[in-house]
C-alpha cells in the first residue's frame, strides 16, 4: 500500500485529571474517505482539534505524507494539507462572509467557484453571517476548506444539520476528493451515511482506537455498535429483567402526559407519558432536541406547539416556578448552572424551599436547618466542603442538586444526564437514590448519553430522534437496538 | 436508502436582502442618532436668535474632546474589551502637553503635539499587554490604570496652569467664530485613521475578535495582537483628545475627576451611538454623533430656563430610553 497521507501514533491528551484520548493509531490512505466513530465522550473531537493545530497533543506524534509534524496552529495545519470543517461553523457573525474570507486569506472568487461547483452560486457573500440560516454556513465553511485544496479534509459532523438535498452535495465532494487520490476523514453518527460513502472507519472508545474494518462490509452496522460499546455487562440485564417483571404487574397512573409537543417548529412532534413510580429513560444521540424538550418541560422555554399534562391537568408553564408549583422540577446537566456555587450547602438545599417556607418575613430557620439536615442525610452528601458548593467534587455536587428537590418536595423528576463526569461510586449512589424516589411514588424522566444506564435504573426506554420518539423500548433491550434505533433505524429483534 | 430518489427535495437558498433593507439593518441606528442630532441642533438653533459661526464652534470645539474619547472607547469596544483609563488618559496628556508647550513656537509645539500622541499611543499599547498577557479582566486593569495615570498627571503638572502656542490654539479648534479647523480635524482624524483601518485585515481582526474569539483564532487570526492593536488605536484617539483639551484651554489641568467624568460619559456615547457593549458590531461615526447629542442636553436645558442641574438627569433618562427604544425595534431581527 502507499504511504498514508496522515498517521497519528499513540496521540495522547489530558485535561488536568481528565483523560480525553490514550493512544490513538489512527492511518489514512490516499483516495480513501475515511469515517472516524465513537459514542459521546470517545475522544473524537479532541483528536479533530489535534489534527487541525487548534489543541497539541501531550504524547504520540502526527506524521503527514510519513513526515512527523508539530501542527502550531489552524494556519499552519492548513498549510500543511489538513483543513477542517467544524461542527460549529468558524465564521464570524457580526462580519459578512466577504470578510470572513479575507481574515482567513482567501479570494472570494476562488470561494465563489467552489460554490458554484454545488450548485449555490445564488448565495450572497456581502449578507452577514448572523443573516444567513446555519446549513448555508457549513456549505460556505466547507467551500472555504475547499479553496484551500488539503490533501485531508476533515468533517466534523457536516450532515448533522444538513437536509438531504445539501449532505448529498457534501457527499459529491467527498467522491471528487477520492477521484483526486485526496482523503477525507468523515465523522458523523448517521451509520447510514458511513457504510455508503465511507472506505474505512476507526472507532474510538474511551480515548483508544478499538478497530478499523470496511464499514460497508456485511454486518459492518453490528461491528461498529459492538465496537463502539465494548463489552456490555450481563449483571445489568439480569436486574432489568427483574425489574420489567415487576414494573408491568403495578400500573401507576400517569404523573407526566406529553403530546405533540414540538420541540421546534419543523418537527413531527413528541408524545410519552411517564407514570408515578416509574423511571422512564430517554436514549438520543447528540442534537436531537433532547435539550430543549427538557427546558420545555421545565418551564424554561415555550414549545412551539403541543401540550403537556401534570396529573391530568394541562401545564403551560410562563416560568419554571409554574412548572415547580406543579412538582415537576429538573436537575440540569451543568450543575453550576442550578447551584449556587459560591453559597453554602445549606443554603442551596434550602433555596427552593423558600418558595414554600413563606413568602415575607423571617425564615423559620429551625424548620429549615430540619429538612436540609435530612436531605444531607438522604444523600450521603460529604459535608466536609460546606462552606461553598463549587468546592464539592462533580458527584457531590450532583447529589445536591437533587437534593434541594428533595427538600423542598416535588412529584415528577426530571434529570438530563444526571451521571456525565461522575465517578463510577457515586453514579451508583445516584441510580440507588433515583430508584427509591420512584418506588416511593414519584415519576422520574432520565436522559441520559450513557445507555448502560438504561439498563441499570430504568423501567422503559423512549428513544429520540430528530425531535421526535422513534421507539418505545423495554429496559432489557441491549445497547446495540438502542443505539440502532438512536440513529433512527428499524429495531429487528426486541 | 440508496434507491430512494432525493430530488424532489430541494432546500431553498436563502432570499438575498436588497440593498436598502441591509442599509438599515447595518446602518439604521447611525441614521436614527444622526436624525435625534439634527433635531436636537434645530431646537438650539430655535432658542438663540442669532445661531451662527460663534454657536457652531462652541458646540464642535466643545465636544470635539468627548467625541475623540467616544472614538477611543469604541474601538476598545468593538475588539471585546472596555477601556476606564480613557479619561484619564486624556488629562496625562493635557498636563504633559500643556507643561512642554508653555512658551514655546509653534515649531517646538507641533513636535511635542506628535511626541505626547506617540506616548499615549505607547501607554495605552502597554495596558492592552497588560490584560491579554495577565488575563486580568479589561476593566479591572484599565480602572487601575486610570488611577495610575491620573497621579502621574499630578505629577507632571502639580495644579492647573501651564499653557501653549495661540497659534497651534487657532489651528486645532479654530478662533471664536471659526468652527471649520475643528470639523475638519475631526473629519480628518476620521477619514485618514479609522476609514483605512476598519477596512484593512487589522480592523476587519478587530471586530472579529470582538465578536467571537475562539472563531477568531480558528480563523488563524493572532488573538492577543488584534486586542492590544486595538488599545494602540485607543490611545491614539486618547492622545487627541489630551492635545484638544490643552489647544481649547489654552492650559493643563490634572484634577482627577475630569477624567472621570469623561470616561464615563465616553461609555455612554458609545451605548447611545449603537455599539454593543459585548463587541464585535457598531461604527465609528454613531458614538461621535452621540457625543454630540450628549453635549447639547446642557445648554438646550438652559436656553429652556431649567436648572442645569437636570440636565445629568435628563441626559441619564435619555440613554435609557434610547436604547430601550432601539431594543425594542431590534427585536424581530433576533427572532428570525
Amino acid at each position: 500500500m502507499s504511504q498514508p497521507i496522515l498517521q497519528t501514533t499513540a496521540v495522547a491528551k489530558a485535561f488536568g485529571p481528565v483523560v480525553a484520548l490514550r493512544a490513538v493509531d489512527l492511518s489514512v490512505a490516499p483516495g480513501e474517505v475515511h469515517a472516524l466513530l465513537g459514542a459521546n465522550g470517545a475522544g473524537k473531537s479532541t483528536l479533530v482539534k489535534i489534527l487541525t493545530g487548534v489543541l497539541r497533543n501531550d504524547g504520540g506524534t502526527v506524521a503527514v505524507n510519513g513526515e512527523p509534524v508539530a501542527l502550531r496552529g489552524p494556519t499552519d495545519a492548513r498549510a500543511k494539507g489538513l483543513a477542517p470543517v467544524y461542527q460549529d461553523p468558524a465564521l464570524i457573525r457580526d462580519l459578512t462572509v466577504t470578510q470572513n474570507l479575507r481574515l482567513t486569506g482567501v479570494d472570494p472568487a476562488a470561494v465563489r467557484k467552489e460554490l458554484a461547483a454545488m450548485d449555490l452560486d445564488g448565495l450572497d457573500l456581502d449578507e452577514q453571517v448572523r443573516d444567513l440560516p446555519l446549513p448555508f454556513l457549513r456549505m460556505l465553511d466547507l467551500a472555504r476548506a475547499l479553496v484551500f485544496d488539503p490533501q485531508l479534509l476533515v468533517l466534523d459532523e457536516i450532515t448533522a444539520a444538513l437536509p438531504p438535498d445539501l449532505s448529498d452535495r457534501v457527499f459529491a465532494i467527498m467522491g471528487r476528493w477520492k477521484a483526486r487520490n485526496r482523503s477525507v476523514l468523515f465523522i458523523s453518527h448517521r451509520l447510514a451515511e458511513v457504510r455508503e460513502h465511507c472506505d474505512m472507519c476507526t472507532v474510538l472508545r474511551d480515548g483508544r482506537d478499538v478497530a478499523s474494518f470496511h464499514p460497508g462490509q456485511e454486518g459492518g452496522e453490528a461491528q461498529i455498535v459492538a465496537a463502539m460499546l465494548g463489552e456490555a455487562s450481563a449483571g445489568v440485564r439480569d436486574q432489568a429483567r427483574e425489574r420489567a417483571a415487576a414494573a408491568s404487574s403495578e400500573d401507576g397512573q400517569a404523573r407526566l402526559v406529553v403530546r405533540d409537543l414540538l420541540i421546534d417548529r419543523q418537527d413531527a412532534g413528541v408524545s410519552f407519558e411517564v407514570r408515578a413510580g416509574e423511571v422512564l429513560g430517554m436514549a438520543a444521540l447528540e442534537g436531537q432536541g433532547q435539550d430543549r424538550l427538557f427546558e420545555i418541560l421545565s418551564g424554561n422555554v415555550h414549545a412551539a406547539g403541543g401540550e403537556i399534562l401534570v396529573d391530568g391537568r394541562p401545564l403551560r408553564a410562563r416560568h419554571p416556578y409554574d412548572a415547580i408549583r406543579r412538582g415537576v422540577v429538573l436537575v440540569p446537566s451543568n450543575r453550576l448552572m442550578a447551584l449556587l456555587p459560591q453559597r453554602p450547602i445549606r443554603e442551596n438545599i434550602a433555596a427552593p424551599l423558600f418558595n414554600r417556607v413563606r413568602r415575607w418575613g423571617p425564615i423559620n430557620t429551625g424548620r429549615e436547618r430540619r429538612q436540609v439536615n435530612e436531605a444531607v442525610e438522604r444523600l450521603s452528601i460529604d459535608t466536609r466542603a460546606a462552606a461553598q458548593a463549587r468546592r464539592l467534587s462533580g458527584g457531590n455536587q450532583q447529589k445536591l442538586t437533587i437534593g434541594r428537590w428533595l427538600a423542598a418536595g416535588f412529584r415528577t423528576l426530571l434529570l438530563f444526564d444526571p451521571t456525565r463526569g461522575i465517578d463510577v461510586g457515586t453514579k451508583h449512589q445516584i441510580y440507588d437514590l433515583v430508584r427509591e424516589l420512584a418506588d416511593g411514588g414519584a415519576a422520574v424522566l432520565l436522559f441520559t448519553s450513557e445507555l448502560r444506564e438504561i439498563g441499570l435504573v430504568c423501567d422503559r426506554a423512549a428513544v429520540l430522534h430528530n425531535g421526535a420518539i422513534v421507539a418505545e423500548l423495554p429496559p432489557t433491550a441491549s445497547e446495540s437496538d438502542l443505539l440502532t434505533a438512536a440513529h433512527g433505524l428499524e429495531v429487528t429483534a426486541v | 436508502m440508496t434507491a430512494t430518489p432525493q430530488a424532489e427535495v430541494h432546500t431553498p437558498l436563502p432570499r438575498p436582502s436588497s440593498r436598502l433593507e441591509r442599509f438599515a439593518r447595518r446602518q439604521g441606528w447611525v441614521v436614527g442618532v444622526a436624525v435625534l442630532l439634527a433635531a436636537l441642533v434645530g431646537w438650539r438653533a430655535s432658542q438663540i436668535p442669532a445661531f451662527g459661526a460663534f454657536e457652531l464652534r462652541g458646540i464642535i470645539a466643545g465636544t470635539m474632546t468627548l467625541a475623540l474619547l467616544a472614538m477611543a472607547q469604541t474601538v476598545i469596544v468593538v475588539s471585546g474589551g472596555i477601556d476606564l483609563s480613557v479619561g484619564a488618559m486624556m488629562v496625562l496628556t493635557n498636563c504633559i502637553a500643556a507643561r512642554l508647550m508653555l512658551d514655546r513656537g509653534l515649531g517646538t509645539v507641533a513636535l511635542v503635539a506628535v511626541a505626547v500622541v506617540v506616548v499615549a499611543m505607547v501607554l495605552s499599547g502597554l495596558i492592552g499587554t497588560v490584560i491579554v498577557v495577565s488575563g486580568v479582566p479589561d476593566i479591572v486593569v484599565t480602572l487601575a490604570a486610570s488611577f495610575t495615570l491620573a497621579g502621574l498627571a499630578l505629577i507632571v503638572l502639580d495644579g492647573p496652569g501651564g499653557g501653549t502656542n495661540l497659534r497651534f490654539q487657532e489651528l486645532l479648534v479654530g478662533d471664536f467664530d471659526q468652527p471649520l479647523p475643528a470639523l475638519a480635524w475631526l473629519a480628518g482624524v476620521f477619514l485618514a485613521v479609522w476609514v483605512p483601518f476598519k477596512r484593512s485585515r487589522l480592523g476587519i481582526a478587530t471586530y472579529a475578535v470582538g465578536s467571537d474569539r475562539a472563531a477568531a483564532f480558528l480563523s488563524g487570526l493572532n488573538v492577543a495582537r488584534s486586542r492590544v492593536i486595538a488599545y494602540v488605536l485607543g490611545g491614539f484617539f486618547s492622545g487627541m483628545a489630551g492635545l484638544v483639551t490643552t489647544a481649547f484651554t489654552g492650559s493643563g489641568e490634572p484634577r482627577a475627576s475630569i477624567g472621570a467624568t469623561a470616561t464615563l460619559t465616553s461609555v455612554a456615547a458609545v451605548v447611545l451611538g449603537g455599539v454593543s457593549l459585548l463587541g464585535g458590531s457598531g461604527t465609528l461615526l454613531g458614538p461621535v454623533l452621540a457625543a454630540f447629542c450628549l453635549a447639547l442636553i446642557a445648554p438646550l436645558m438652559l436656553g429652556l430656563g431649567w436648572d442645569p442641574n437636570y440636565a445629568e438627569v435628563a441626559r441619564g433618562v435619555i440613554i435609557i430610553v434610547v436604547v430601550m427604544v432601539g431594543g425594542l425595534l431590534q427585536i424581530p431581527r433576533r427572532l428570525r
